[in-house]
């Protein structure tokens, strides 16, 4: 037997007295190419951070790499190990070009302290070339596609500076989350060759499509515990799905669906016309009070700007937004006065405000209620805010005037949504609302959706997650190319239909 | 459970710890001159001006922007108040509204810098410095004018109550206003939305630019006021204002680590100034040197900041756990003075 490119034995990882990541084990072979799925806050991203350094693991856990025992905890004896990583981000310095950012790691060559041009340049064109890109050094990486960064970063991450310096894994972190469908292909394309040169690659996806075109093995981390590895014709989708989500959320589908659909309550409560805005083109949506209507679509389809265009967060084209039949002029403060609430997609850059507590994050939308005689009232947001951490069963209940950074995702979420559910919107726009959530916190916040929607409150969400869609949603839009190209409605809400619709208005479906 | 602005957290005062510190250090090194009325009053109406114009900077820095122009901007408004006086253009009463007004137009200016042309406000604020200066040179003709025979001008700061000179009254009369602005307005709510995170405010309905402008403005006006506090303190001086500016900056930091951590705030801004001129005072008197200020001040701004930034990596990572009432546990004093005994060495050290 061969030695493993990879392996990991008894490796755990806790936060104060949290575990994120259960001791488990994971072997990876020279050439394979190994899928690792979980959803947000499943502890995928923990086990990519100890690989790469950034986090040391608990005690007691061992990683191997081609057989020599790795200390991990630092990024330069991973580097030397030969682990290498592509990051979500990819980590390039934009204005720099290709040659630059391929240096950076790995050092320039140089000759009395001066950079030997030419012989950084030769072997950077090599690097490209294996890596099948026919790019110039000298061309400033802010000028490539997003699908030619992904290639240089691949490229960078096996480019060998001298034969020691080889790349014995390769860590993706989902490299396909921000590139074009048609794409895919090419770095996939780029992945297979590069494994079988002997390379180990572990592939973290969120796409359950890519792990049967691409995958030789796949595992699967919920909650922290490693709960399937296995070669991938041994395991079905539905095998797959019910490991990545467990049995939780099923208990949390929307039985009320049909009674809704009985009562013929077809007020339009949030009305979209012409809607023109980034890659969206000319969109028309109208959501009845009490429904929840799902949009879905893969990257660049439209799916992840539609609602911040609905709000009025970016400048739009064209377009009318109708909240009620009355226009609302697109900007976040008129849509809030309209009645509309916005959760955005990523709670750090958008949502939240980290530093400050999360009483401030709940009242900010509207604080006239605690505004008496020229004084705010801290005793009464602390009480609003009290009741809503109750509503939303946040943890820790006391947490009141903490600040939200020291709240777990789940429970940040969870305030950033009681932040417009105590506005009693009209309409309610999620995006990704269970984003970096676990599970039970993801059930609870399914519920709080559901119970706003039978309130009267028109609920659009926006998600990349099908079996979200499918637990919620009465509608189904899917967007391709920058409309919504299907709508799937009442019993054609499942998941295999909303995966079939999207993948049958993409380039995407081309294997399984 | 003992509430949480009760407990006696290290942490929190611990700038009331190091005046403590400080107190007994000094007063054990120059016991003829250090701990007596003289230094404490004297220190009470120099550091008065200093805060005020801390506390303007801390108005635009609740914002989230920068204003390094409030000591060219005090000392021009300073400046134009004793010298239209001088002319017999004006009486001081109008003398000093329209030193308030030049330091409201400077804020709105650096307001539209910043919000309309979109400059980052560090360097926005940093060339309108340049232009203040400039025009101070306009209206002085780099002359340093003679001080104002004006009892009133001068007795509305010099006048004692208890000792203290009347300028501390007028530093807790804008204390206590920007309290109640920003901790007990909503005003307050947004400009410390709009400084925690910009994009969420905007995605609240909070009017971002709005309230980026009104602090720069607000900033702008009370470090106005602050020069012309300082003229009719001290008499007027060509170059004051860039003395004032880095303990300003030091204090709105260090004051950040202070009574509400993880948030710059009017009482631990005040508590840091005077500690700091404690501090300076007492090493001045020690060791009798020109350059005490100056190190200890630049030394106290880059451990305030590094100690800011070093609560805030604990405080995302994991929050302060000795805070809970663990059951059985120890009192919260005892667990916390670890992280004391650590934030206390960078101040001592400078």
């Amino acid at each position: 037997m061969t030695i493993s490119a990879l392996r990991l034995d008894g490796l755990s990882k806790s936060f104060g007295a949290k575990t994120v990541l259960f001791p488990f084990e994971l072997e990876i072979q020279p050439g394979e190419i190994h899928a690792l799925l979980g959803q947000n806050g499943s502890g995928k991203s923990t086990l990519i951070k100890i690989l790469s350094g950034f986090h040391p693991p608990a005690p007691g856990g061992s990683c191997q790499v081609a057989g020599v025992e790795l200390e991990l905890g630092s990024p330069e004896a991973a580097h030397r190990s030969g682990l290498r990583f592509v990051h979500q981000d990819l980590g390039f310095v934009a204005s720099s070009t290709i040659l630059d950012n391929m240096s950076f790691g790995s050092g320039f060559p140089t000759r009395f302290g001066t950079i030997r041009r030419d012989r950084a340049e030769q072997s950077c064109r090599q690097a490209l070339k294996s890596a099948g890109l026919v790019l110039e050094p000298a061309a400033p990486v802010s000028a490539l596609t997003p699908a030619q960064r992904t290639g240089v970063a691949v490229a960078r991450a096996l480019h060998t500076a001298s034969p020691q310096d080889r790349g014995v894994v390769l860590v993706l972190d989902e490299p396909t989350a921000t590139l074009p469908t048609e794409e895919v292909e090419n770095l996939h394309a780029m992945l297979r060759s590069a494994a079988s040169t002997g390379v180990g690659i572990l592939y973290v996806t969120h796409h359950l499509d890519e792990v049967y075109r691409l995958a030789d093995r796949v595992s699967v981390l919920r909650d922290g515990h490693l709960v399937l590895s296995a070669t991938v014709p041994e395991v079905d989708r539905d095998g797959l799905v019910h490991h990545l989500i467990g049995g939780v959320l099923e208990s949390v589908r929307r039985d009320i669906k049909e009674a809704q659909q009985s009562t013929g309550d077809n007020r339009v409560m949030l009305s979209v016309g012409e809607l023109s805005a980034a890659s969206i083109v000319r969109a028309d949506l109208r959501v009845g009070a009490g429904e929840i209507v799902g949009i879905h679509g893969l990257t660049g389809s439209g799916r992840e700007s539609i609602l911040s265009a609905v709000f009025g967060a970016i400048p739009r084209r064209t377009g009318t937004v109708q909240v009620a039949g009355r226009s609302v002029e697109p900007n976040p403060h008129n849509s809030i006065a309209a009645g509309v609430g916005y959760l955005p997609p990523d709670r750090k850059t958008g949502g939240g405000f980290m530093t400050l507590d999360a009483e401030t994050n709940l009242t900010i939308a509207a604080l006239k209620p605690f505004w008496r005689r020229g004084w705010l009232s801290r005793r009464a947001a602390g009480a609003e805010a009290a009741h809503w951490f109750g509503q939303l069963q946040v943890r820790p209940v006391d947490g009141v005037r903490k600040p939200l950074a020291s709240f777990s995702g789940g429970n940040q979420q969870k305030v950033l949504l009681g932040k417009w559910l105590r506005l009693a919107p009209r309409v309610l726009l999620l995006d990704e609302p269970t984003q970096g959530v676990d599970v039970g916190a993801k059930a609870e916040l399914h519920r709080q959706i559901i119970k706003v929607a039978e309130s009267g409150a028109a609920v659009v969400v926006s998600s990349t997650d099908v079996e979200e869609l499918a637990t919620l949603c009465d509608r189904v839009l899917i967007m391709r190319d920058g409309v919504i190209a299907t709508e799937l409605a009442g019993d054609a809400v499942t998941e295999a239909r909303i995966n079939t619709a999207t993948h049958a208005a993409s380039t995407r479906n081309e294997g399984s | 459970m003992p509430r949480k602005h009760l407990d006696l957290g290290f942490d929190r005062f611990s700038g009331l710890y190091l005046l403590a510190l400080f107190l007994i250090v000094f007063s054990l090194l120059a016991p003829q001159t250090f701990p007596t009325m003289a230094t404490v009053h004297l220190l009470a109406s120099t550091q008065s001006v200093a805060a005020v114009v801390a506390l303007g900077l801390l108005v635009a820095m609740v914002a989230g922007q920068f204003d390094v122009s409030v000591g060219a901007t005090a000392n021009l408004t300073g400046l134009v108040a004793v010298m239209v006086q001088l002319h017999g253009t004006m009486s001081a009463v109008p003398a000093i509204l329209l030193g308030a007004a030049v330091g409201a137009l400077i804020g709105v200016v650096n307001g539209f810098v910043v919000v309309k042309l979109k400059v980052d406000s560090f360097i926005g604020t940093l060339g309108m410095s340049s232009v203040i200066a400039a025009v101070q040179v306009i209206v002085t003709n780099n002359e340093e004018p003679v001080p104002l025979d004006s009892s009133f001008f001068n007795g509305m700061t010099q006048h004692a109550v208890f000792g203290f000179q009347l300028v501390v009254i007028y530093l807790l009369v804008i204390a206590v206003f920007l309290w109640w602005l920003l901790e007990k307005t909503p005003a307050g709510r947004y400009m410390y939305a709009v400084g925690g995170n910009a994009e969420a405010a905007r995605l609240s309905g909070v009017r971002v630019d709005k309230w980026a402008w009104i602090a720069l403005t607000l900033s702008g006006t009370i470090a106005g006021i602050g020069g012309i506090l300082f003229v009719s303190l001290t008499g007027p001086a060509l170059a004051f204002g860039p003395s004032l500016l880095l303990p300003a900056f030091a204090a709105v930091f260090l004051g950040s680590t202070q009574l509400m951590p993880g948030k710059v705030n009017v009482w631990g801004t005040l508590l840091a100034i005077f500690v700091l001129a404690v501090g300076v005072q007492g090493l001045q008197l020690v060791a009798g040197v020109q350059w005490v200020a100056a190190m200890f001040n630049g030394l106290a701004l880059i451990a305030a900041v590094a100690l800011a930034a070093s609560r805030l990596r604990k405080g995302a990572r994991k929050p302060r756990r000795w805070r809970r009432s663990e059951p059985g546990g120890g009192s919260p004093v005892r667990d916390a003075a670890v992280p004391e005994a650590k934030s206390l060495e960078p101040n001592l050290s400078a």
